[in-house]
């Protein structure tokens, strides 16, 4: 048995010595893991602890689950888990395949100069900071002066106050986080389309094939394997929606949609400088988003052969 | 299954005066051609002559410029590739990744809802035709290069079109797949007998499987023909230098007259006999090319009174078994001779050390130098 | 019950309070022969970071000996941020200062990071030691629960802040005055809303409004209730020695019920909650807004700034309208201790040195030091008063700005001298700033409750949810979306049900331990 050990170690030390080139190129970025990525780990134990900076992580007493009992028995916790959710699985149903239209339609465009422009405005919104767009949605949405609110108003409906309203805080944010990301996130599956073999199209344009069949019959499943990354990547997300955009448009009126972990981790967490209940509840997250890209990335193998990893 | 099945309609095609133009560049430069039914046209050339762009006007790939373009009775200028009735193999194959072998052959008849058991039917009767039944159910990415040029021409000749183009086929397979592959469609346009038009770059394809050869340059067509036709009787010293393998050598000379005899002095003033043509007219002085295959130059004589011997000296000699290549200097200008007269023996030295060839006057070819036409 | 630190008076007078003993008589500061260096973790605002080469600074440094040394990062944007950072890395400065750093000097000084000064006060530091004994509610505010005091803070002076601003203009031309108590002040909103004050023959006024939507809520003072007991918003309030809550007084039923009217009504700017910070500059520039409450200093400014865009323009600052008890109320005051100020670290070798070090800020000559910069440089003394001199009052910088960038007026544990913005505040402001202290119409700013880990452990449990909980629910009663007398008895209980009264009860046991 022992032997058998030891026989194993010379025989790493041999693959070592031999190899040993390789593995110098390797170990930076092992030593990079290690010391950016597996080393803070250590300091998720905070979310079972009474956690103080000054006493540090390993001085602060252990305190077993109780951070996340506190926050399974709030209630508004479990609220803006369920916000969370809803927020991204609309998203994922509305605003995911947003960006792969948009990205078949500029596909379409055959004049240069229109293309190239239109594709420059779709992008554009993209590197407007949240800060801003949360003002354009603000201002748009204004009751009084806003531009959608003066249409409704010309076609004889009622003027309303969309961002104190509950019901609309999900479609505004989705919608306006549509049009600054949509275009930019086409890039991705326009350059999959970039890469579907030109003669595909010619060879179903002689079959018979019109534009709308080239599309659904070639371009589509020339990309689906690009769609199913990014669709797993996305259900990753799932549980994260960033805060900053959100706390720039919500209103305490509209909490009762609008409020996610990350602003409820936010207002109760950081602000009191409650690192250990953070962490808590970002571990929960981590966890939860782990089970999900497992569980997507298997079935996504089982059904269409396409996956992560 | 019995080939008699098989019924094709097919049709000519014909172009007249078909320009194609990007901008102000020209690629095609008003060509006719009449494409008989049930002729294998093979379009072929050197890169960028146009042939593809051609062929691509014809499959509907290409607006057409100018001119008209047929099929059948019908001009098709403004009509979709997929209402004209042809199919097309491309060089790269062009096989849908995420379909299999049998989706990928119905993918034309899917799109025209052909009822279900007719694409079956069709989708078996080409696969046996293509020997392709074994791999019905795998992806493209699971074949073979030349099984993968199976599928591609089984997806054409399902569609049972008017008119089969072929936009060099061959050009991605290895030499000894190409020339099975090249047997193949040879084979199988001899049992549809459909109208096909084929681009190749390779004179040999071009030779093996065309009714006749089309030999484009800068847009414009050279010279039609027959295969024996055009090597037998190129047109200009474009046809003659890119039919045969290898080339025609070229010697530059003068025509020289006298006692109502014509002769060519090449540059070192060695002299080439002229066997009288009917017909023939040189002027002296006259600048022209004199012509010989590498297979009608020897290092013997092999017939006293066609002969035309030159001096010479050997660069290199290349064995091919039973033949050999001699790269030769005559006149100060590079000349290959195909031999058989080392005797298929290892030993090169006598033909390496020939001072002298002798050219078949039977088959001697002269040129204008300035026209590059055929003058004789 | 809880006294002002000083009586306020009119012109920067250095108040008699402050003592003068004989250490500044013989103008000798020294408090090391040997030069000693120190070193300091001060980063603020989210912006500035202590600079040993500040005028400020150097002066100090030249009049005590002591240099103390930043080792803040200036490229920090995050001043919270930036004391984390500090305090896990475990290698603790000497001296830590900053601002909002009150609840962390608690926390950390008692599990021992800073030292208590008690005892180096009452040894070392006559002029804080007497100060403190002045002002026992200053030495309340700043005594953690275990009974220390851990931070020597920011002190601030004057009182008013915020006030209410109306268009005098607007007034004239329709022939109102100026409300004098919230039935008016109804009628006039109601008269700017209708009666087109602006005459451009819109109805498109905006009768009040406010850059911050709390500013809202501010009006249910109106009607005798509170929406917070200090200058932060939704903080609680004392009465009688009991820790109240605003939004869970009966008062705050009927007051809501009146906003929520005039919100129906139009009175109330449409778009409060989402307008945001622009809205003053805007609805005043637009010839829109007609009421606000603000700060005293800023809004005073737009009679000149705007004299073009908008021709007659007369925005002033009037007295509170009283309300139907007769009451006038300015909740909105400066708070009496800031939770700003610095801290001597459990690693500093010279604790003596540095108390008296921060006991010099309180003599005359260190208070002078850290309001106005260094004398003769940036102010001169005329008539035993300091006074700027013109460059730094006719600068095209503010003059606060100039102060930071010398290292004054910065949050070090410090008594700041009120006369500093009184030299470069207008007129209209000092019109209205004396009328709000001549009328007592400003309530005391509380300053807050150092909790004991245990009532901490209930506050952070359930308060944040009770507060989401009470916000939620206004700005639907505002709205219109849900009516507060349908609501009211399941909203008391629902915020009971949250632990409202367990929080108060926490806090309630910090105060009487901490004031009583």
């Amino acid at each position: 048995m022992s032997s058998n050990i030891n026989n194993k170690i010379t025989g790493i030390g041999q693959i070592l010595r031999k190899d040993w080139q390789l593995y110098l190129l390797l170990a930076p970025m092992v030593i990079w893991f290690i010391v950016f990525l597996y080393t803070p780990m250590a300091g998720l134990q905070i979310a079972f602890k009474d956690f103080s900076l000054f006493k540090g992580i390993y001085g602060s007493t252990w305190v077993g689950f109780e951070h996340f009992q506190t926050l399974f028995n709030d209630e508004l916790f479990i609220r803006s888990i369920g916000n969370t959710f809803l927020i991204s699985l609309y998203s994922l149903v509305f605003a995911f395949p947003m960006p792969i239209i948009l990205a078949l339609m500029f596909n379409e465009l055959h004049h240069a100069m229109f293309k190239k422009t239109a594709q420059t405005i779709a992008y554009l919104p993209h590197f407007i900071s949240v800060v801003i767009v949360a003002g354009m949605v603000v201002s748009f949405l204004s009751p009084t002066t806003g531009i959608v609110n003066l249409v409704l108003d010309y076609f004889g409906f009622e003027k309303t106050y969309f961002l104190t309203n509950p019901d609309y805080f999900r479609p505004i944010f989705i919608g306006s986080t549509m049009w600054k990301e949509a275009g930019f996130e086409s890039i991705v599956y326009l350059a999959a389309i970039a890469g579907v073999n030109p003669s595909l199209y010619e060879s179903a344009r002689v079959d018979g094939a019109s534009r709308w069949q080239q599309i659904w019959r070639i371009t589509l499943p020339s990309i689906l394997p690009t769609i199913i990354i990014m669709l797993i990547i996305r259900i990753g997300n799932l549980v994260e929606v960033g805060f900053e955009y959100i706390i720039l448009l919500y209103q305490p009126a509209t909490f009762e949609t609008s409020d996610v972990i990350s602003t409820f981790i936010y207002r109760v967490g950081l602000q009191g400088s409650q690192y250990d209940i953070a962490t808590a509840a970002g571990l929960f997250n981590a966890v939860i988003a782990f089970i999900l890209v497992y569980s997507a990335n298997r079935i996504s193998r089982k059904l269409s052969s396409s996956s992560l990893w | 299954m019995n080939s008699a099945n098989v019924t094709l309609s097919v049709s000519n095609v014909s172009l007249k005066k078909v320009y194609k133009r990007y901008g102000s560049t020209e690629i095609v430069k008003g060509i006719d051609l009449e494409i008989g039914a049930h002729e294998f046209v093979v379009l072929v050339g050197p890169s960028g002559c146009g042939k593809s762009t051609t062929l691509r006007m014809i499959a509907g790939l290409e607006e057409i410029s100018d001119g008209t373009v047929s099929i059948g009775e019908r001009v098709v200028n403004k009509i979709p590739p997929k209402d004209r009735d042809v199919a097309m193999v491309f060089q790269n194959y062009a096989l849908y990744p995420h379909l299999s072998v049998a989706e990928n052959i119905a993918f034309g008849l899917k799109l025209r809802k052909t009822p279900k058991d007719r694409v079956k039917a069709a989708v078996d009767e080409a696969s046996s035709i293509l020997s392709l039944d074994p791999y019905l159910e795998r992806k493209p990415s699971d074949l073979s290069g030349g099984q993968r040029q199976r599928v591609a021409m089984g997806r054409a000749i399902v569609r049972h079109p008017k008119v089969f183009l072929f936009d060099e086929p061959l050009s991605n397979l290895d030499a000894k797949l190409r020339t099975q592959m090249r047997a193949e469609i040879k084979r199988l346009h001899k049992r549809l007998q459909v109208t096909t038009v084929y681009v190749t770059h390779d004179q040999v394809e071009a030779m093996t499987l065309a009714d006749r050869i089309v030999i484009m340059r800068d847009g414009k067509i050279e010279q039609i023909g027959t295969p024996m036709d055009v090597f037998l009787h190129p047109a200009n010293t474009f046809v003659a230098s890119f039919i045969g393998s290898p080339p025609m050598n070229l010697l530059d000379g003068k025509i020289r007259k006298s006692d109502g005899k014509v002769a060519i002095e090449l540059n070192d003033g060695c002299i080439v006999p002229v066997p009288h043509k009917d017909g023939m007219s040189f002027t002296d002085g006259q600048e022209v090319r004199v012509g010989f295959r590498p297979e009608d130059l020897d290092v013997v004589v092999n017939d006293q009174n066609h002969t035309a011997p030159m001096n010479c000296s050997v660069d290199l000699v290349e064995p091919l078994g039973s033949e050999a290549l001699l790269h030769l200097q005559i006149a100060g200008q590079s000349a290959v001779a195909k031999t058989t007269s080392h005797g298929r023996s290892s030993d090169m030295s006598g033909i390496a050390n020939t001072t002298q060839v002798f050219g078949n006057l039977k088959h001697l070819h002269i040129f204008d130098r300035a026209s590059e036409q055929s003058i004789y | 019950m809880i006294k002002r630190l000083l009586p306020m008076l009119v012109a920067g007078i250095v108040s008699a309070s402050v003592p003068t003993t004989s250490a500044a008589a013989t103008d000798d500061y020294r408090i090391s022969e040997k030069p000693l260096e120190m070193t300091i973790h001060m980063h603020f605002r989210d912006k500035y970071a202590w600079d040993e080469n500040w005028p400020v600074a150097l002066k100090a440094a030249e009049m005590t000996g002591i240099t103390l040394k930043g080792v803040a990062s200036r490229v920090g944007t995050n001043s919270q941020e930036m004391f984390n950072l500090m305090m896990v890395a475990g290698d603790l400065p000497d001296v830590v200062g900053g601002d909002a750093l009150k609840d962390n000097f608690f926390k950390y000084g008692m599990e021992g990071a800073f030292l208590p000064l008690n005892d180096l006060i009452d040894e070392h530091a006559p002029h804080l030691k007497q100060m403190l004994a002045d002002n026992p509610s200053i030495r309340k505010a700043i005594t953690a629960p275990d009974g220390n005091i851990y931070y020597i803070p920011y002190i601030p002076d004057g009182k008013s802040a915020r006030g209410y601003f109306i268009r005098q203009d607007w007034l004239d031309t329709l022939g109102l005055k100026q409300p004098q108590n919230v039935d008016e002040l109804y009628e006039v909103l109601t008269a700017f809303r209708n009666k087109d004050p602006n005459g451009n023959g819109k109805m498109d006024e905006v009768p009040y409004f406010a850059r911050q939507w709390p500013e809202l809520i501010r009006l249910v003072t109106l009607w005798d209730a509170r929406s917070t007991g200090s200058d932060a918003y939704h903080e609680f309030y004392i009465k009688d020695d009991t820790v109240r809550y605003g939004y869970a007084d009966t008062e705050y039923r009927v007051a809501i019920r009146n906003l929520a009217k005039w919100y129906q009504e139009g009175l109330i700017d449409q778009e409060i909650f989402t307008r945001g910070a622009r809205s003053r500059e805007f609805l005043l520039g637009n010839d829109l807004g007609g009421m606000t409450h603000d700060w005293f200093a800023s809004t005073s400014g737009y009679n000149e700034s705007l004299a073009d865009k908008v021709p007659g323009i007369n925005l002033v600052p009037f007295a509170p309208p009283a309300s139907p008890t007769g009451v006038r109320m300015e909740e909105n005051g400066r708070i009496e201790v800031k939770p700003d100020g610095w801290a001597i670290s459990h690693a500093n070798e010279h604790p003596v040195e540095t108390i008296k070090y921060f006991d010099f800020v309180f003599t005359d000559t260190g208070r002078n030091l850290f309001n106005f910069g260094v004398e003769g440089e940036h102010w001169n003394m005329v008539d035993g008063k300091a006074k700027f001199t013109p460059e730094v009052l006719n600068s095209d910088k503010p003059v606060n700005a100039q102060m930071w960038e010398i290292g004054a007026q910065i949050p070090v544990g410090f008594h700041m001298d009120y006369s500093y913005e009184r030299q470069w505040t207008n007129d209209i402001a000092l019109a209205g700033i004396d009328m709000y202290e001549k009328g007592d119409y400003i309530i005391p700013q509380f300053s807050g409750i150092a909790m004991t880990v245990e009532e901490r452990k209930i506050y952070d449990k359930y308060w944040p949810n009770i507060l989401t909980y009470m916000l939620e629910t206004q700005q639907a009663w505002i709205l219109g979306s849900r009516d507060v007398d349908d609501d009211w008895d399941n909203y008391m209980k629902r915020i009971n049900d949250l632990g409202f009264e367990k929080v108060q009860a926490a806090l309630q046991s910090g105060y009487n331990r901490q004031y009583k």
